[in-house]
């Protein structure tokens, strides 16, 4: 390849970290874009899109998901970053939002709550159920039957699971936050088989990775036990080794970002 | 399954006198095959009602079980095997039961405080949506306090 131009810049690798947002914080040109990724994988019937992603957690079998165990919060950190990987084939540059449900102003997030916005369908709001996937059941789309906002998690009770000590106690507590939240949306969000097909199952466990995120910082000196370093992660090509550091998983959480060009740009 | 539970015999409290700083009730082999469901817990209460809630006198706290909703296979499919083989390098069954910690700390001191040695536990399930509230399933609760 030598004497070959260098590929052009836009066309590089991104280098620097993407920031997953507050769904409530997104701007307009952020819902934007996270809508049409969505929209986009929605139209694709390959294994490039939503409806594969969201198989691989429930319906149809196997139910790869990992739940109530050791890799709970690996075994999501990974399903998150393939799924956010195949929707920026779609739309570079698009992270997954987090949705605060501490914050008890709102219950289902503003941009995951209107059956239509920006003028047309919003693909944010519910999701088509693949066939393979109806098992048992006779919807052919997502349904939502959220409770009263106060019952969400409180912020108070965050801040309990993250002061504790031993990863595998917090991963228990939160993952117990994490059922309560599942259950408290309801409908297809309540049942392990079909919860991944909704839209805001996504932002619901990017909250939840925030929070493993979170309990990283506030406790640095304690890790995974070394035991579960080298478990697979399956279906995806990953060991919980690997999903630990999410910079070098490309993202971070950020409560604001702002750039300016520095002297090279 | 069941909707509401209470324990046969009543659990020992530690000594009043033996300091902690943390108390956890531990429920092991929590069923999750069914629908999703919210399990309130109650210490040492006498007949309360399936109706009670969080609002009651005798509650403690509560966990939450992500439910499967059902079997999505043949006969068989959902049958948890005890795993023998030290070579079988499968990951577990989807069905494993689950381990939920419920922490009680004030709670229990509240207890002690009133000179209580021993407390039955009362579990109430509560399911999401329209589906059937026996979904309570669980092998053993155990009290644990930390220094």
């Amino acid at each position: 390849m030598s004497g070959a131009s260098p590929p052009a810049a836009a066309t590089l690798a991104p280098r620097a970290l993407r920031h997953r947002r507050s769904a409530r914080r997104l701007t307009v040109g952020q819902r934007t874009a996270f809508r049409e990724a969505i929209t986009a994988a929605q139209a694709l019937s390959d294994d490039r899109g939503y409806q594969r992603w969201a198989g691989v957690h429930g319906l149809p079998l196997p139910i790869e998901c990992v739940h109530g165990g050791e890799l709970f919060l690996p075994w999501h950190r990974a399903y998150l970053y393939f799924f956010e990987k195949s929707l920026q084939d779609r739309v570079p540059g698009v992270t997954l939002p987090w949705w605060d449900w501490t914050n008890h102003a709102e219950g289902i997030p503003g941009p995951y709550a209107k059956s239509r916005a920006e003028g047309k369908k919003n693909p944010l709001f519910d999701s088509p159920i693949q066939p393979a996937a109806r098992t048992g059941s006779r919807l052919t789309r997502t349904v939502r039957e959220p409770g009263a906002p106060e019952r969400l998690p409180s912020a108070q009770e965050v801040e309990r699971v993250l002061a504790n000590r031993d990863f595998m106690t917090f991963q228990t507590e939160v993952e117990d936050l994490h059922d309560g939240v599942h259950g408290w949306v309801g409908g297809s969000m309540g049942e392990i088989a079909r919860s991944a097909y909704d839209p805001v199952f996504w932002a619901h466990h990017c909250m939840i990775d925030r929070l493993w995120y979170l309990w990283q910082l506030r406790h640095p000196a304690v890790g995974v036990p070394a035991s579960l370093l080298n478990r697979a992660l399956a279906p995806f090509p990953m060991t919980v080794r690997d999903t630990l550091d999410i910079t070098q998983l490309g993202y971070d959480y950020a409560a604001s970002t702002a750039a300016v060009k520095g002297p090279n740009a | 399954m069941r909707d509401h539970f209470t324990t046969r015999n009543a659990l020992e409290l530690p000594p009043a006198d033996r300091p902690f700083t943390r108390a956890d009730l531990i429920f092991y082999g929590i069923d999750h095959s069914g629908p999703s469901f919210e399990a309130l817990v109650f210490m040492d209460v006498r007949g309360v009602g399936k109706g009670a809630d969080a609002e009651h006198k005798a509650y403690v706290g509560s966990f939450h079980i992500f439910g499967h909703g059902g079997c999505f296979g043949d006969v068989g499919h959902c049958d948890v095997k005890p795993k023998e083989d030290p070579f079988d390098l499968r990951p577990a069954h989807q069905l494993e039961p689950r381990l939920r910690i419920v922490t009680v700390t004030e709670p229990l001191r509240e207890l002690l405080g009133r000179g209580i040695e021993a407390a039955k536990i009362t579990v109430i399930g509560r399911s999401v949506g329209k589906a059937p509230n026996d979904v309570l399933a669980f092998d053993t609760v155990r009290l644990a306090t930390y220094a």
